[in-house]
């Protein structure tokens, strides 16, 4: 059977007296995609941290290919990516000389650092110093960092805050490329659209805990409504109409909307994960 | 420890040097200092007078400009190139020594000589050359001097002051190289958070502090052998000198190490490296003033190692002669260690919270 590649059990941290993690536990399997979804502070770079080993977990247990983290182990940081929500990278070097500085730490003797920009669309701008890059560069610099060791588990922060629709629709596919490629990515985010699209598995975490842990389409399954919305003409205006799908007698109606010579348009509803985490935590994702 | 991830992380701190203002300015500015106290208090721009000679007789004047100390000579076989020179101020002066002017001379004949002076010369250079030909042409007469001249000296006798100053460019090179190139470099990767993404790779905090240490280190020795080379004071035992000034740097690299992890930023650093200044520089001025209480030199952590440089380089002394002074040096060195490694503890878990 298959061990997982991230395992965390009732992991805790505080900073001082403030709980910022809360008996956290999870799993992330190769080549899965789990999606941390809460909104700022509710602990999602805090786990990520705990995870890398640049904090200590106050109670609790967190693992990396079997191998407990926090410890400095070589072995184990050699194995992972980090896309850090903070750009910080060297700006007096060029994209390449990052890159290739970064394969050295992690021993590896020829990297094929072109590649990776390449990857991300920077082979062009490889040997200008990242101080000239704009910020949607810098982020793909960061991710194809993150990449440069081909790393077996992958902590993604906020890959694509701040960014445009385009940067952040090419950083999603090398973000999936990884994953079909076998690394198990831990991604946090905000942007419950990305989450949705990429992850495999989605857990809403506030205030330091887990709300829900579960696939995108279960937790609209079990947290959503089942209904169908029903545009009308009404005179001169538009009429709606909510049906849910789920009560007796909604398929007749549903029909006989249909059948309305007044129909404009007729929609499945699906609750989305942002209206699902306001649901379970009272809260937005912003 | 890996020594291999050591020096990775030190190779890209060397060539990210001289990109870095930082860097230029601790490699700049010894060399700079030296060229100007040079030319406030030494001789680096008072050149020696420049005699050109056209000697067709192998004169003993010739051989006497020669042999004179502080003259610049330079024989010539054409008159009319002399005059060239003259005019043109590459020399000062010029004499044309025709065949058998000494026989001449020294018949009484009073042979005619022409000395030639560049319009352009310093009136003491002129002095000079004409003041020792004279000489030189009287003791080819045979002749002595009609007075005999004895020199008293007043004032204090002691080592010229372009020497004492020596000190306080070791101590500029000491600063910049040991103390603020390593601490700036790890505060600097601090606040670009690049020391994070370091240490998420296999490289450990105190593979970092290594090589920090080692770049200061390094930087330091270079500049210092090469401060106290353009002064003229690398002494009679360089050996001896490579070892105090290699101590020297190993201590104040571990300084700039320790500003480095406790400082949270440039602002920090640059405050403690102003505050802690004065405590750093006051052993300097006991070289310049020698006649104040040793004791109170010995209170401040550079005079450890400012006077085993002073003593080997300037002095002459051997390095068996400041073995207590380095022993203290390597001493501090070592107590610093474990409250700098301890600093790093608190330095990771505080960038870490940030």
């Amino acid at each position: 059977m298959t061990q997982p590649a991230i395992k965390v059990e009732d992991l805790s941290f505080s900073y001082g007296d403030i709980e910022a993690v809360k008996n956290v536990s999870f799993e992330v399997m190769p080549g899965e995609i789990l999606g941390f979804l809460g909104p700022n502070g509710a602990g999602k770079s805090t786990t990520i941290k705990v995870l890398t080993g640049q904090m200590r977990p106050k109670s609790g247990r967190a693992e990396i290919l079997g191998r407990e983290t926090g410890r400095d182990d070589p072995e184990i940081q050699a194995q992972i990516g980090v896309c850090f929500e903070e750009k910080n990278l060297y700006l007096n070097m060029s994209g390449l000389e990052n890159l290739n500085f970064f394969a050295s730490l992690y021993g590896i003797k020829d990297p094929d650092a072109m590649e990776v920009l390449r990857r991300v669309g920077l082979a062009d701008r490889a040997k200008d110093r990242v101080h000239s890059y704009s910020k949607g560069m810098r982020q793909r610099m960061m991710i194809s960092r993150a990449f440069i060791n081909k790393p077996t588990v992958l902590f993604l922060d906020e890959p694509t805050d701040g960014l445009d629709p385009v940067t952040s629709a090419q950083i999603r596919t090398t973000i999936q490329e990884e994953a079909d490629r076998g690394a198990a990515v831990l991604l946090t985010t905000h942007d419950m659209f990305e989450a949705d699209q990429l992850s495999d598995r989605v857990a809403f975490i506030n205030e330091g805990e887990i709300v829900a842990l579960d696939t995108a389409e279960n937790l609209k399954l079990k947290y959503g409504e089942r209904s169908v919305k029903v545009r009308l003409r009404d005179g001169e205006g538009v009429r709606e109409e909510h049906i849910p799908l789920d009560e007796p007698g909604s398929s007749a109606r549903i029909a006989e909307l249909a059948s309305s010579p007044d129909l404009m348009t007729i929609h499945t509803e699906e609750a989305t994960l942002e209206a699902i985490f306001i649901k379970l935590t009272g809260r937005g994702l912003e | 420890m890996s020594l291999a991830r050591i020096w990775k992380v030190l190779r890209k701190d060397f060539a990210m040097g001289p990109r870095s203002p930082f860097f230029l300015y601790a490699l700049v500015l010894p060399i700079v200092l030296t060229v100007l106290f040079q030319f406030a208090f030494g001789s680096l721009f008072e050149p020696k007078p420049r005699l050109g000679i056209v000697d067709a007789g192998n004169s003993e004047i010739t051989a006497a400009m020669e042999a004179a100390e502080g003259i610049e000579l330079t024989l010539l076989d054409d008159a009319e190139e002399l005059k060239r020179q003259v005019e043109a101020n590459d020399l000062d002066g010029g004499l044309v020594l025709p065949t058998g002017f000494d026989e001449a001379v020294r018949d009484g004949a009073r042979p005619p000589l022409d000395f030639y002076i560049g319009g352009e010369s310093h009136a003491s250079n002129r002095i000079i050359l004409m003041v020792t030909a004279l000489d030189s042409i009287r003791e080819v007469e045979g002749s002595t001097a009609p007075v005999e001249v004895e020199v008293v000296s007043f004032g204090e006798e002691g080592l010229p002051l372009t020497l004492r100053l020596v000190p306080i460019i070791v101590f500029y090179a000491l600063v910049l190289a040991g103390v603020a190139v390593p601490g700036s470099s790890m505060v600097e990767e601090k606040e670009k958070g690049t020391l994070m993404a370091i240490l998420v790779t296999p490289v450990k905090v105190g593979e970092v502090l290594a090589a920090k240490w080692l770049l200061g280190l390094s930087l330091t020795f270079v500049m210092a052998m090469m401060t106290l080379a353009l002064n003229g004071a690398l002494g009679s035992r360089p050996l001896d000198v490579m070892l105090v000034v290699l101590i020297a740097s190993l201590l104040t690299a571990m300084l700039g190490l320790l500003v480095g992890v406790v400082s949270k930023d440039s602002t920090m650093m640059f405050g403690i490296i102003k505050g802690a200044g004065v405590i750093l520089f006051a052993p300097v001025l006991w070289y310049l003033f020698p006649s104040w209480p040793q004791w109170i030199a010995k209170l401040f952590p550079l005079y450890w190692i400012i006077e085993p440089i002073w003593q080997v380089s300037v002095m002459g002394e051997a390095v068996s002669e400041v073995w207590l002074e380095l022993v203290v040096a390597l001493a501090i060195s070592a107590m610093m260690l474990p409250v700098i490694v301890a600093l790093a503890r608190r330095m990771q878990a505080q960038m870490a919270s940030r």
